[in-house]
């Protein structure tokens, strides 16, 4: 027989009409594909749940990598509400010259008030300052001994808002002003707080930037090795028919679930921490009688964390895939 | 079912793994590929399965110019193949039935119809008791077995198997063709790479004979019967 069969010079071009697989119809095939996503969900945490070690250990390294941002932001949302109300205080303090005395005190107060960059004054009496006095520094008994008050009057100013960052011109007003012995104003070391503050906030999102980026990278490789171990397998499937798609979903499942068990791990470490440091914190700030306490984690923030680490696994399993998945195909 | 016009195939090595290949196999036609290592049988069952692309001329397969699909194309078009490997291929991690199920699973066929479709493909090879085995506690020529009802479980039209009965001894060899024959016998398009000419004999179907890559010879046998 002749080893030349028929020779045509065009291939047939048959277009529309194309013979397929098997087809079942639309309602079947998504509850197929629900099946198919159903069983890539559970077995991929099987497949996990298979070598406990390897999968504790890469879980280890997520959660501390996420921990470390979400304690910095812990410290640093604490930090802020503690100086919150230090920032919102705009007060100024005028010692007055001892030799006024209440009249002129009066006098000086209600002068002031009647400036359009004043909100509100204050007068306290050197009376009243020593009472204030004698109960906060417990040197009643010594201060009895005085034969005069030594206190002088106080003006405490409330400047009208005018929303400018430098200090009000009030300020060199009655620093220039003769009845005024000292003036008390604090916005210069207030500012310098705002400073850190806000140079620590953009500290927790860089951190937290390079660590998702981490995190993305430690589930990409760990799925990479994954996907080595069982590329015979993937091409067996790729040469039975599976698309990418099919050979994609299981290590996408496996990313999410990496991403997700890190997180959980990561708020459980916050939460030790929480716990390690809610007493001594209690005790230092009981001793500055002050009503702050602590505040962890709320709900809300635990669970977009744990949203955003599960997504940032399935795009790290995603990159993986889609590499070995570009590597393997003819054109 | 599948043409080869005037097809080339040269690797990337520089290797001809194939020259000026043309031939045509009818639907419902069982045929073998034979030569000796490196004539280009396996290159031949990669450019109808799509593993490779031919340098030069067109493949057909099942009235499908196979240049016209597309990369997103190739699963759905390896959907219409059933695939028999030298080494099976089975996955070790998973039951036999699962292992036959696997196309189905891809396929996207509902539970009902896969469990009825696998233990029907079970029983055509004679395992139907192994369903739950492992493959690993499978002999050799269960398992080649446990590959073929994975080739047929979704009832393609084509069956293509690259040197099927290669580790198996010869008792087990006639065996596996001719379940491969009965295939051939209720319509099924069955292509096979082998180099045990002893066995081809056996069989009496038709041989392509390739040498370095030329097709030297297509021998039909004399329907007697």
């Amino acid at each position: 027989m002749s080893a030349q069969a028929e020779r045509r010079t065009a291939p047939p071009a048959k277009k529309g009409a194309e013979p397929r697989g098997p087809r079942a119809p639309v309602g079947e095939r998504l509850a197929a594909w629900r099946d198919q996503h159903f069983f890539s969900f559970f077995s991929s945490l099987g497949r996990l749940a298979a070598r406990p070690w390897a999968t504790l250990l890469t879980v280890l390294v997520l959660g501390f990598a996420i921990a470390l941002p979400l304690l910095f932001w812990v410290v640093f949302d604490n930090a802020r509400e503690l100086s919150g109300g230090l920032r919102e205080a705009r007060e100024i303090t005028l010692f007055l010259k001892p030799a006024l005395d209440a009249r002129h005190a009066d006098a000086f107060a209600a002068e002031l008030r009647r400036r359009d960059d004043v909100a509100a004054v204050l007068l306290r009496t050197p009376e009243q300052g020593l009472a204030e006095f004698r109960d906060l520094s417990g040197f009643g008994e010594a201060l009895d001994a005085l034969q005069s008050n030594p206190l002088p009057s106080v003006l405490v100013v409330t400047p009208r808002d005018s929303g400018a960052s430098e200090d009000p011109p009030l300020v060199a007003a009655m620093q220039a002003d003769t009845r005024v012995d000292l003036v008390q104003y604090d916005a210069a070391w207030r500012r310098k707080l705002g400073g850190i503050l806000h140079f620590g906030e953009r500290v927790v999102a860089v951190v937290a930037v390079l660590l998702a980026l981490a995190t993305l990278l430690v589930i990409g490789n760990t799925v990479r090795m994954d996907i080595q171990a069982r590329s015979a397998e993937i091409s067996v499937m790729q040469m039975i028919g599976a698309s990418n798609g099919f050979v994609r979903r299981p290590f996408l499942y496996a990313g999410l679930w990496y991403g997700l068990l890190g997180a959980v791990f990561a708020l459980l470490v916050v939460v030790v921490v929480e716990v390690a440091l809610a007493e001594p914190v209690a005790r230092l700030v009981e001793s500055y009688a002050n009503r702050f306490a602590l505040h962890g984690l709320d709900p809300g923030v635990a669970a977009a964390v744990a949203a955003a680490s599960a997504l940032l696994g399935w795009c790290g399993a995603w990159i993986a895939t889609a590499r070995h998945l570009a590597a393997g195909r003819p054109a | 079912m599948i043409r080869f016009d005037n097809v080339s195939k040269r690797y990337l090595t520089g290797l001809d793994a194939l020259a000026e290949v043309s031939f045509e196999i009818e639907a419902g036609e069982m045929a073998f590929v034979t030569g000796h290592s490196g004539a280009g049988k396996s290159t031949l069952l990669k450019l109808v399965s799509l593993a490779e692309r031919p340098t030069r001329g067109y493949v057909t397969v099942n009235q499908r110019e196979l240049a016209r699909v597309r990369r997103r194309g190739i699963p759905q078009h390896r959907r219409g193949i059933g695939m028999v490997f030298q080494d099976h291929r089975l996955l070790t991690d998973r039951s036999v039935f699962d292992n036959v199920a696997l196309p189905l699973l891809i396929a996207g066929t509902s539970r009902t119809e896969t469990a009825k479709r696998v233990r029907a493909a079970l029983d055509k090879v004679g395992l139907l008791a192994r369903e739950k085995a492992s493959p690993l506690a499978l002999s050799t020529g269960e398992q080649q077995r446990v590959g073929i009802a994975r080739a047929i479980v979704a009832k393609p039209p084509l069956i293509i198997a690259d040197e099927p009965t290669g580790n198996l001894d010869p008792q087990l060899s006639l065996e596996i063709m001719n379940l491969f024959a009965e295939f051939g016998a209720v319509g099924t398009t069955v292509l096979i790479a082998s180099h045990d000419l002893l066995l081809l004999k056996r069989m009496h179907k038709r041989v392509l004979v390739l040498d370095h890559g030329r097709l030297v010879d297509d021998y039909r046998p004399v329907r007697a019967a």
